[in-house]
């Protein structure tokens, strides 16, 4: 039973990494600007999910691991909680990662309103084309 | 072209290949975590064994994001902020001076259903933003679901429903600044006091420490509202919201350059 | 004979599966329109894979900005510049 949960667990590890190779090579060969800010918000995100997979924990014993929420507050269960639980600090650093992700593709659709009313169209081989 | 294409594939399908065969017992997920990860968890609700060093809240990503690790929550806040004036700053001398009158907008149906949902999104949001330190949630979620409402309305209504009732970009510019302040004076609040009564407290200081005695209320009349973190969330909620609904408002508005302009 | 961890590893697996095929379509489409609504499709397969890697707060942030707000700044932003992409 333990290669078959493993196996399962690397299938969603290699379909990540298969979103990485995807997205990447979008960002590089497409011509058109806005197909680069979807690549690219694929690429970010793919990077956050990696993460949070990295802090997942396995069930121990067929108990099922915990969110790390606390539930009853006395002494006891704060012990057990401390063994059952998922990692929380993936998950405070992605949230941080996800806004500044947010941030940067706000300022690129700015960015692109600009580009289309200076050369009147977004596709970069004509820009590079145009310039200067 | 094509060739260059099919190098670069094989050559990032190779890299990773290596990537895993090195590093594949780190990726994988284990029984255990690391330890730092079981001391947060162990010390975010702990009146028992850990009085100087708990947080008194029960939920433990809201205590990281806000007592444990704050200064990376207060720079990053700082960044959104830089991110929305640089896309102001750009965009300002393109901006519509007169609104003209309200388009149509969508059918009457539309029109009467979001009428209805508009106060159920404001207060699904409020109620995730303000349970934040007990439950999932906290300020950036809460923030999030309300700035979708600006977008439904745009689309359903118009851009100048929006704004002859007085929701302008001034505004919403106010409204996220008051946010930000609530925020920096929420971070300094213990200081001062310990500063006006003589005794030393730290700038980001949210309960008692092992040299610093001064401490927020843990809570009001039973209910649990964990000194810092309840005020952090609320005060969050409004700039976030209302920085979304500014980057909505200029994108809507923008117009073309003319041609004598360029 | 199918324990309980068995079968959420068998759903992480499916619904990772599911997102590769979205995010290939998302890359090929030449419609644009189109392609938002594939990466928007996208971030709702990784939500379910979010929750079932039990960090719903990640998930509480995820949906309104990766299935809402990110689509429709860019569907504002195809409304007033082109929306085919060129050969």
């Amino acid at each position: 039973m333990e290669i078959i949960n493993t196996y399962l667990l690397s299938v969603v590890l290699a379909s990540l990494l298969a979103n990485f190779v995807i997205s990447l090579y979008a960002i590089f060969f497409k011509p058109h600007y806005i197909k680069k800010i979807i690549a690219l918000t694929i690429f970010s995100d793919t990077a956050n999910t990696f993460a949070i997979f990295i802090g997942y924990r396995r069930w121990i014993n067929q108990n099922p691991s915990k969110v790390p929420v606390l539930t009853d507050l006395n002494p006891r269960a704060v012990e057990e909680f401390a063994k059952l639980a998922v990692d929380p600090l993936p998950q405070a650093l992605v949230l941080t990662a996800i806004v500044i992700g947010l941030a940067v593709t706000l300022f690129l659709v700015f960015l692109g309103w600009i580009l289309y009313s200076h050369y009147k169209t977004l596709d970069m081989r004509e820009i590079r084309r145009l310039r200067g | 072209m094509k060739a260059v294409e099919v190098v670069v594939l094989i050559i990032l399908i190779l890299a990773l290949a290596l990537l895993i065969t090195v590093g594949f017992e780190h990726i994988m997920p284990s029984t255990a975590v690391r330890p730092l990860a079981e001391f947060y968890l162990y010390a975010t609700y702990n009146p028992y064994k850990l009085r100087e060093y708990t947080v008194m809240s029960p939920e433990a990503v809201t205590a990281i994001v806000w007592d444990f690790r704050g200064l990376d929550t207060l720079f990053e806040t700082s960044v959104f902020y830089l991110a929305l004036i640089a896309g102001l700053a750009l965009t300002r001398r393109l901006l519509s001076e007169r609104v003209e009158k309200p388009g149509h907008g969508l059918s009457l149906i539309v029109k009467t259903v979001t009428r209805i949902t508009a106060p159920m999104i404001i207060v699904v949001g409020a109620s995730i933003a303000l349970h934040g330190h007990l439950t999932p949630g906290g300020g950036f979620q809460g923030g999030s679901v309300i700035a979708v409402l600006p977008m439904v309305i745009i689309v359903v209504f118009s851009v100048s429903f929006l704004i002859m009732r007085g929701f302008t970009t001034s505004k919403m510019i106010i409204m996220r600044s008051l946010g930000l302040f609530g925020i920096g004076l929420t971070a300094i609040a213990l200081f001062l006091v310990s500063l006006i009564q003589g005794t030393y407290a730290y700038v980001f200081q949210n309960m008692i420490k092992p040299d610093a005695q001064t401490s927020m209320p843990i809570d009001i009349a039973g209910a649990l509202i964990s000194g810092t973190l309840w005020f952090f969330n609320l005060f969050e909620m409004f700039a976030v919201a209302a920085g979304f609904s500014i980057a909505f408002i200029v994108l809507m508005l923008v117009r073309t350059l003319q041609v004598e302009e360029r | 004979m199918l324990s309980g961890e068995t079968g959420v590893y068998i759903l992480m697996a499916v619904v990772s599966l599911i997102s590769t095929l979205a995010v290939y379509m998302a890359v090929v489409e030449k419609d644009l329109v189109k392609a938002v609504i594939y990466s928007a499709l996208q971030s709702g397969l990784y939500t379910i894979l979010y929750f079932l890697l039990l960090a719903p707060d990640i998930g509480l942030v995820y949906i309104p900005v990766a299935v809402g707000l990110i689509p429709g700044v860019l569907l504002i932003l195809i409304s007033k510049t082109e929306r085919w992409e060129k050969e």
